[in-house]
Formats: C-alpha cells, sequence, structure tokens
C-alpha cells in the first residue's frame, strides 16, 4: 500500500532522514517508537507529503508522491492524518469541522456529508456534541473528532502522530479505544506513538527509529521481549 | 473668542460642508473595499513561496509604505493617470486610485500579519485532509485571520478617513476643499476649520464604534 525507498529529508543542512526503506501493507497496524528527535514525524509527515521529500521514493497506491508532478490533494484524500495537537478548526463546529472536507473535496452533497458525520460522531462516541465548538470540549473529545473528520473522507489509511501525547493522562485511553477499534475494523494505520502498551496490543509490526534510519523494525512480540539491535535495548529499557 | 463666531457665514456654507463629508465618507467607504481586495492579494502575494511571485507585492507595498501619501496623490493626479489616459483625470479617480493604493499597501501587511498569525497547524490540517491551498486558505485560514486583523483594518480605515482631507490638493471636492473655499472667501479661520475637525471626530468615533461591535460579534476564535 505505501512503500518507501531510500528516503532522505534534510531541513538546510540537518540531514533528519538518512535511508528510510520500508513496506506498509493493507490492513496492518504499524506503530513508529524511538527516541525524540529521531525523525518519526518526519518520516510520517513525508507520507503524505506535508514535508518536502528530498530524496527517494514514497510510493502511496502506485504515486510515487515523490515527483513534483504528483496530484497530492488526490493522494491527501485517501490518507488522513491525525495530529498530536487535534488542529481542528476552531472557528466551526464539530459537524463543520467533519463534513467540510467531504463537501468541498469529494462534492458530497451536504446531507449526505452530514449524515456520514452523525455516524462517524455516534462511533466515536460524540453524538451529543455535534453542535459544539472545539473550544468547548476536552482534549479526549477534540482528538476523537479530529478522527472522526479524518474518517469522513474515507481515507485508505490513517496516519497519527503521536495522537495522546498533548492529553491528559485521563483521556488516553477514550482515544487508544477509539483506535483500537479502528484496528479491528481492518484500517491501515501508522502510529507513532509513545504508547508502548497499544504498540505491543495492536501493533501488527512496529519499526523502531533512531538517528534518522529504521534501526529495527519486527512483530511486537519480538521488538518488545527480544530486541535484536543495541539501541532498542538500551531505549527500551528506558521506556518500559 | 467663541463669543465672536460668525454664525450667520458657517450657516451659509453648512450644506456645503455635508455635501463634503458625505463625499469624505464615500471616498473613504470606496478606497478601503478597494484596498480590502488589492492587500488580499498583495498580503498572499508576499507570503508566497515563489520569489517571483513575491518580487511584484514587495515592490508595491514597499514603494507605498515608503513615500507620503501626499507625494503619491500629487504623482497619480498629476503625472501617472495623465500619463496613461491622455488627460487629466477626474479629481475623483485619482482620489480613489491614490487612497485605494495607499490603503492596499498597509492592509497587504495586515494580512500577512493575519495570515501568518494562524497556527501552522491549521494549514496542516486542511491540505491533509485532501484541500487545495487556495481551498485552505479560502475556509479555513482567512476567516480565521479576519477575525485577528479587525483592529488594525478599523485603524487603517480611521487613518484613511482622516488622510482624504490631503485630496483637497487637488481640488476634490470632500469636506477639507470646502473649508478651504469657506475661509479663503471669508477670510474666516475657526469657523471652517473647527467645524471639519468636529465632523471627522464624530465619523472617526462612529468607525471606531462600529469596529468594536464587529470585533464583539466576530472576534472571538
Ligand atoms: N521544520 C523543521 N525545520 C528544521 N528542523 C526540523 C523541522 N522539523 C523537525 N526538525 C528537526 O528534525 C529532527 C527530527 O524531528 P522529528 O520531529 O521528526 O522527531 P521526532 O522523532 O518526531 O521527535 P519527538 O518524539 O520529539 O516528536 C529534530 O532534530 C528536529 O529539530
Ligand atoms: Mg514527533
Amino acid at each position: 500500500m505505501i512503500t518507501v525507498r531510500n528516503l532522505h529529508k534534510s531541513f538546510g543542512s540537518l540531514e533528519v532522514l538518512k535511508g528510510v526503506d520500508c513496506e506498509i501493507r493493507e490492513g496492518e497496524v504499524v506503530c513508529v517508537i524511538g527516541p525524540s528527535g529521531s525523525g518519526k514525524s518526519t518520516f510520517l509527515r513525508c507520507l503524505n507529503r506535508l514535508e518536502e521529500i528530498t530524496s527517494g521514493e514514497v510510493i502511496v497506491f502506485d504515486t510515487n508522491i515523490a515527483d513534483p508532478k504528483a496530484d497530492l490533494n488526490a493522494i491527501r484524500t485517501e490518507v488522513g492524518m491525525v495530529f498530536q495537537r487535534f488542529n481542528l478548526f476552531p472557528h466551526k463546529t464539530v459537524l463543520d469541522n467533519i463534513t467540510l472536507a467531504p463537501q468541498k473535496v469529494r462534492r458530497t452533497d451536504k446531507a449526505q456529508a452530514e449524515a456520514n458525520a452523525r455516524e462517524l460522531l455516534r462511533k466515536v462516541g460524540l453524538s451529543d456534541k455535534a453542535n459544539a465548538y472545539p473550544n468547548q470540549l476536552s482534549g479526549g473529545q477534540q482528538q476523537r473528532v479530529a478522527i472522526a473528520r479524518a474518517l469522513a473522507m474515507n481515507p485508505k489509511v490513517l496516519l497519527f502522530d503521536e495522537p495522546t501525547s498533548a492529553l491528559d493522562p485521563e483521556m488516553v485511553g477514550e482515544v487508544l479505544d477509539v483506535m483500537k477499534q479502528l484496528a479491528k475494523e481492518g484500517m491501515t494505520m501508522v502510529v507513532v506513538t509513545h504508547e508502548m502498551g497499544f504498540a505491543r496490543e495492536v501493533g501488527d509490526r512496529v519499526f523502531f527509529m533512531d538517528q534518522g534510519y529504521i534501526m529495527e523494525e519486527g512483530v511486537p512480540e519480538q521488538i518488545f521481549a527480544n530486541p535484536q539491535n543495541e539501541r532498542t535495548q538500551n531505549f527500551l529499557s528506558k521506556v518500559l | 473668542m467663541f463669543a465672536d463666531i460668525r454664525w450667520d457665514a458657517l450657516q451659509e456654507y453648512f450644506p456645503l460642508f455635508l455635501k463634503g463629508i458625505l463625499m469624505t465618507a464615500e471616498i473613504t467607504v470606496i478606497s478601503v473595499a478597494i484596498g480590502v481586495v488589492l492587500g488580499l492579494f498583495a498580503g498572499m502575494g508576499r507570503i508566497s513561496h515563489n520569489p517571483i511571485v513575491r518580487l511584484i507585492p514587495n515592490i508595491y507595498v514597499g514603494f507605498f509604505r515608503g513615500t507620503p501619501l501626499f507625494v503619491q496623490i500629487l504623482l497619480i493626479h498629476f503625472a501617472v493617470l495623465p500619463a496613461i489616459f491622455g488627460k487629466s483625470p477626474a479629481a475623483m479617480v485619482s482620489g480613489i486610485v491614490a487612497l485605494s493604493l495607499n490603503a492596499g499597501a498597509y492592509i497587504a501587511e495586515i494580512f500577512r500579519a493575519g495570515i501568518q498569525s494562524i497556527d501552522r497547524g491549521q494549514m496542516e490540517a486542511a491540505r491533509s485532509l485532501g484541500l487545495s491551498y487556495s481551498q485552505s486558505m479560502f475556509h479555513i485560514i482567512l476567516p480565521q485571520a479576519v477575525r485577528r486583523m479587525l483592529p488594525p483594518l478599523g485603524n487603517e480605515a480611521i487613518m484613511l478617513l482622516k488622510d482624504s482631507s490631503l485630496l483637497a490638493a487637488i481640488s476634490l471636492p470632500e469636506v477639507t476643499y470646502y473649508a478651504k473655499l469657506m475661509a479663503g472667501k471669508t477670510y474666516l479661520a475657526w469657523e471652517p476649520y473647527l467645524t471639519i475637525a468636529l465632523m471627522y471626530l464624530v465619523l472617526t468615533l462612529l468607525l471606531a464604534r462600529l469596529v468594536k461591535f464587529l470585533e464583539r460579534k466576530y472576534g472571538t476564535v
């Protein structure tokens, strides 16, 4: 579904990704872990080209999005993204946050978009918040709205960048529960996370990133119980 | 001193002052409106990543903010527009062109600052949903930016209202023009100039009120 080959990304003279190769398959949940500054967010943001790609290939459903001529808007409708700090549109109601892109991009008519949005709100447990504004919601609720907003485009894959890091601890569970449900329904997900419990329980595979490389990848049991790379061992001994 | 006010002369010229202040208001409203459109495009151009796209708005904004409005009015009325049309333009045309271009340059900076004050994550979220750059600007960034721009935009409108008095120099029949006319004919100074000062004050206070009202209505994001 997504194939990354020799991906390099520099900010000026700072090389953040130094040659990343990987494959994301349909229906799997890949969790990306690693120390702060290792390039996890940058890697994720290259998958829908929110960051310009310095070199290498990122092939998303047969399109190399590193190509300057790639139709990014079309690709992005299929690749949803959920941000650490939610990034809901503060001047729009919850319902309008969710229905905007389907109406403007997919040309779904308003009634249909709203019906879909209400269904998604029910799914994330926020049916009663359709007419609220984002600043009237808790962090956990905002993040669930953000997930509903991404789902409204019917994406083939969802990218999450530390979706629970900005949340108060008591709200982490409600967001992870929604993500678990999505995983169960077969959604393809790439999740940058510090929630090792989630990675272990929900992840089909885990990438350990460090110093701009995917240092080690494998099924969670192997990465967590029997890491091969010394850096992985080191990192896990600190966070577990 | 006030005991000597020539009420009779004031009474005679007051209808002209009213006509003039209407012209002042009209010129201001039209110039702010055109200035907002110019400012929107110039402001967006200035934040473009493309240096060629940035060049023209940068020169435009730099010139009109870096030279006196009075000189711009003279230049446009006596040099630029005659050169383009081959004959002297109507003062009204020159006045609107000069004030609009000047306002546009300042409003461009207001747009630029307003747009750049919106969190980067807003544009990223919009783009990640597949919205194009202009759709994201139009539906997400600008509505939020405009709310923050209301106070500086209001200031700009007030400045423009006051600065429109400079157009008397090209004989545009706005209120200052009539005050000078009265002063010239009657050799009075207090009567015409204090009167129009108060008229300007009423308008600027009303405008400030309107901006406050809009801010309260739309200002909270
Ligand atoms: N826009 C940018 N401009 C310059 N440097 C950047 C930019 N974005 C990220 N970096 C740098 O790239 C490196 C990797 O950043 P990145 O955000 O990908 O790390 P991360 O693994 O997500 O870390 P964290 O766990 O703290 O989120 C860091 O050194 C960071 O300072
Ligand atoms: Mg990060």
